[in-house]
C-alpha cells in the first residue's frame, strides 16, 4: 500500500458519516452558484461567508462544549451581550477598537469560564446552569443597551464586513488554530473528557479543569460572534442573539456532534452551519415561498441526518 | 410717446420673465428624484417583500394588502415579478435574505425591520445600488434609504387618553393595558398617553398591565385586576386585541361596562356593538405595506416623494363602527378590520394631502 493511498483511506475514515453532509453542501454549493454567478467573485464569497460567519462560530462554540459532555443554552445571549457591549466599548481609533474587541472577547471568556467552574465543580447539570446563565446573561445585554443603538467605527465595519472576505479568512484561522489546540495536552484533555471523563481522569486528566477551558473558549468565541454581528450591522442590539441558540445545537447536531460528549469534529459543525445558512439563499433563489421554505428545510435536515444514521447502523 | 416704449419694454420684460419662469418649472421635476434612484431601471419592475415574521394574523394581512397592490401594478404594467421572504423573526436571517435579494437584484424591497439597526448596512448597500427600499411599520435608524412610511406611535396614545377622559366627564378610575415592555411601540404609545394624564389629576391610574397584544393574556391579567378592584371607570388600553380581553373578563364577573380604547382587532369591534359601548379605536393600517410597494415604484418611475410619510390615524367610533362591521366577514375572526385603501388615497398621502 503506498503512502498516498494510506493518507486517502485515513482522510475517508475520519471523515465516515460526514460524506453525504458534504456531498450535499457541495450540490447546493453548485446550484447557488449557477442560480448567482455573482457569487463567483471576491465580493461575492465575502458577502456570503459574511452572513455564514455569525452562525459558523456559534457552531464552534457549541461543539467545543458539546464535545467535552456539556451543553450550552447561554450561546445566543452572549452573542447579544457581546454586540451590545462591542457597540458600547470599541473606540475609533485602530488601538481603541482592538482593546475594546480585547476587552470584550475576555469578558466573554470570563462568564463562560465562571459558568464552566459552576457546572464542573458543583457539578450542577450543565443545561440547567446555561439557561439560567441564558436570562442573566440577557438580562445584562439590556442593562448595556435597553434598546438598539451604540455605533461601530465605519473602517472597522468595512474591514471585517465589507467586499473582502476577511471572515472566511478567520474561519480558516480558527480551524488551524484548532488543529494546534488539539496537539496539546488541553487538546486531548478536552475530547477525553467528554468521551470517557472516568478514564481521563484515571489517566491523569484534570477533567474539571479541561471542562472550565472548554466553556471559556465557548463563552470567547459566542461573543467575538457578538462583536462580528456589531461591526457587520454597524451598531448594538439586546436580542440579536437569541436565535443563534438553537442555530448553534441544530448546526452541530446536524455536524455529527453527538449530545453524549466525545463524539464528532469542528470540521462538522462548521459544514453544518454552511447546510443552515446556505438553504436560506438557494431557496430565495429557487424562488420557493415562506410556507414551502419551512418544510423544505426541515426535510432537508431529516435527510441529511437520515443519511448519516443509516450509513453509520 | 416714450411712456408707451417704457410700457412696453416693461410689459416685454414681463413676459420675458415668465417665459423663463415657465422654463424652470416645466424643468425643475426632472432634476428631483427620489432618494437612492439612478434612473437605470426601468418598468416593468420586480418588487421584493422582506418579511421579518410571517405567522401571525396582522402579518398574513399585511401581506395581502402587499400581494393586492403588486396585482394592481401587474395590470398598469408597472410590475412584473414579486418575491417573499420570511425571516421567522431572526433579523440575522433577514440581513441574510435582503442581501440574496440585492444579490438577485430586485427594483423595489419593502421591509418591516427585525431590529431598528441589525439592517442598516445591507439597507445602505441596496440604496447604492439604486435600489427602491420603502420601510414600514417597524422603522430602521439609517437614512439612506427611499422612504419611511408609518404612523405616529405618541398620537395613538394621546388620541386614545383624550378620549377616555372626555368619555368618564374628566374624572375617575382607570387601568391601563399596554403591549409588551422593551417594545417601541408599546413604549410610544404610551409615552403619548403621559403627558394627557398628567394634565388631568382627576383621573386616577389604578394599575397597568403589560402583556403580549393578544387576547388570552390581557384577560388572564384583567380578571384578576377586577377582583382587586371593585370600581373602575375607565380602560385605556394601547392596542393589538388587549380590549377584546378586559370585554371578555368583565362579562364573566358580570361588571358593569365602562369607556374603553382599544385597536380595530375584528373580535373588539364585534363586542363593542353587541355590548353597546362608549368607546373608540384606532389602528395601524395593514395596508402600511401595500402603501410601502406603491411608494417604491413611484420613485422607480421618477416621482419625488418625501422621505417621511406618516399616516394620519384612522378613527373608528360610534359613529363609524357600523361601517366597519359591514366589512367583518372580509377579515379573518383573529384579524384586524382595517380602513379602506386605494391607489388614489396612496397618491394622496405622497403628495401631502
Amino acid at each position: 500500500m503506498s503512502g498516498l493511498e494510506l493518507q486517502l483511506r485515513l482522510l475517508w475514515r475520519r471523515n465516515a458519516g460526514l460524506w453525504s453532509l458534504f456531498t450535499l453542501l457541495a450540490a447546493l454549493l453548485v446550484v447557488y452558484a449557477w442560480l448567482h454567478p455573482g457569487l463567483l467573485s471576491i465580493a461575492g464569497v465575502a458577502r456570503f461567508t459574511q452572513t455564514w460567519f455569525p452562525v459558523a462560530l456559534v457552531a464552534l462554540a457549541q461543539t467545543l462544549i458539546m464535545l467535552a459532555g456539556g451543553i450550552d443554552l447561554s450561546i445566543g445571549a452572549m452573542v447579544s451581550l457581546g454586540c451590545v457591549l462591542a457597540a458600547t466599548l470599541v473606540g475609533e481609533t485602530a488601538t481603541a477598537a482592538g482593546l475594546g474587541i480585547a476587552a470584550v472577547v475576555a469578558i466573554g471568556a470570563t462568564i463562560g469560564a465562571t459558568t464552566g467552574a459552576i457546572v464542573a465543580l458543583l457539578r450542577l447539570p450543565a443545561i440547567i446552569v446555561t439557561l439560567a446563565g441564558s436570562f442573566l446573561i440577557a438580562g445584562a445585554a439590556l442593562l448595556v443597551m435597553p434598546r438598539p443603538g451604540g455605533s461601530m467605527p465605519d473602517w472597522l465595519s468595512d474591514a471585517l464586513a465589507g467586499d473582502r472576505p476577511t471572515a472566511l479568512a478567520m474561519l480558516i484561522l480558527l480551524l488551524i488554530a484548532w488543529r494546534v489546540l488539539q496537539a496539546t495536552p488541553l487538546g486531548h484533555a478536552i475530547n477525553a473528557a467528554g468521551d470517557n471523563p472516568q478514564g481521563a481522569f484515571r489517566s491523569g486528566v484534570d477533567v474539571p479543569l479541561a471542562r472550565i477551558a472548554t466553556y471559556a473558549l465557548s463563552g470567547a468565541l459566542a461573543s467575538f460572534a457578538g462583536v462580528y454581528v456589531a461591526a457587520q450591522t454597524g451598531a448594538g442590539d439586546p436580542v440579536i442573539g437569541m436565535p443563534l441558540t438553537l442555530d448553534s445545537i441544530t448546526a452541530a447536531v446536524l455536524g455529527g456532534v453527538g449530545f453524549l460528549g466525545g463524539q464528532g469534529t469542528l470540521r462538522g459543525a462548521i459544514a453544518g452551519s454552511l447546510l443552515l445558512v446556505i438553504l436560506i439563499n438557494v431557496m430565495f433563489f429557487l424562488g420557493f415561498p415562506p410556507v414551502a421554505q419551512y418544510v423544505a428545510k426541515g426535510l432537508i435536515i431529516v435527510a441529511a441526518m437520515a443519511v448519516r444514521l443509516l450509513r453509520a447502523g | 410717446m416714450p411712456q408707451a416704449i417704457a410700457r412696453r419694454a416693461v410689459a416685454a420684460l414681463g413676459l420675458l420673465t415668465a417665459a423663463v419662469a415657465l422654463q424652470l418649472a416645466a424643468t425643475a421635476p426632472a432634476t428631483a428624484a427620489a432618494k437612492c434612484i439612478k434612473g437605470d431601471r426601468k418598468a416593468p419592475y420586480t418588487v421584493g417583500w422582506a418579511n421579518i415574521y410571517s405567522v401571525p394574523t396582522w402579518m398574513k394581512q399585511t401581506s395581502g394588502t402587499i400581494e393586492d397592490v403588486v396585482e394592481q401594478l401587474k395590470a398598469k404594467g408597472l410590475v412584473d415579478s414579486y418575491v417573499v421572504t420570511d425571516a421567522e423573526g431572526n433579523a440575522n436571517t433577514q440581513i441574510a435574505q435582503i442581501q440574496s435579494m440585492i444579490d438577485a437584484d430586485v427594483d423595489a424591497i419593502v421591509v418591516i425591520a427585525g431590529s431598528s439597526t441589525a439592517l442598516n448596512r445591507v439597507i445602505e448597500q441596496a440604496c447604492e445600488k439604486g435600489i427602491a427600499v420603502a420601510n414600514v411599520d417597524s422603522l430602521v435608524t439609517t437614512d439612506q434609504l427611499t422612504v419611511k412610511i408609518n404612523t405616529d406611535s405618541n398620537k395613538w396614545g394621546a388620541q386614545a387618553a383624550e378620549f377616555l377622559i372626555g368619555a368618564m366627564g374628566g374624572k375617575g378610575k382607570i387601568i391601563i393595558m399596554n403591549g409588551p415592555a422593551g417594545i417601541s411601540v408599546s413604549e410610544d404609545r404610551r409615552a403619548g398617553a403621559t403627558p394627557v394624564l398628567a394634565a388631568h389629576p382627576e383621573i386616577e391610574i389604578l394599575t397597568e398591565t403589560n402583556t403580549p397584544y393578544n387576547a388570552a393574556p390581557a384577560q388572564e391579567a384583567m380578571t384578576s385586576l377586577l377582583f382587586q378592584y371593585p370600581e373602575i371607570d375607565g380602560i385605556l388600553s394601547l392596542g393589538g386585541a388587549l380590549t377584546a380581553g378586559a370585554i371578555l373578563a368583565m362579562d364573566r364577573q358580570g361588571r358593569p361596562m365602562v369607556p374603553m380604547t382599544g385597536e380595530n382587532y375584528r373580535q373588539f369591534l364585534e363586542l363593542w356593538k353587541e355590548k353597546g359601548l362608549t368607546a373608540w379605536a384606532t389602528m395601524q393600517p395593514n395596508w402600511l405595506g401595500g402603501f410601502g410597494v406603491y411608494a417604491a415604484v413611484q420613485a422607480l418611475e421618477g416621482r419625488d416623494i418625501p422621505a417621511f410619510v406618516e399616516v394620519p390615524l384612522p378613527i373608528i367610533d360610534n359613529s363609524n363602527l357600523d361601517e366597519y362591521l359591514a366589512r367583518a366577514a372580509d377579515f379573518p375572526a383573529d384579524g384586524y378590520i382595517y380602513s379602506p385603501y386605494s391607489l388614489e388615497m396612496f397618491d394622496d398621502l405622497l403628495a401631502g394631502k
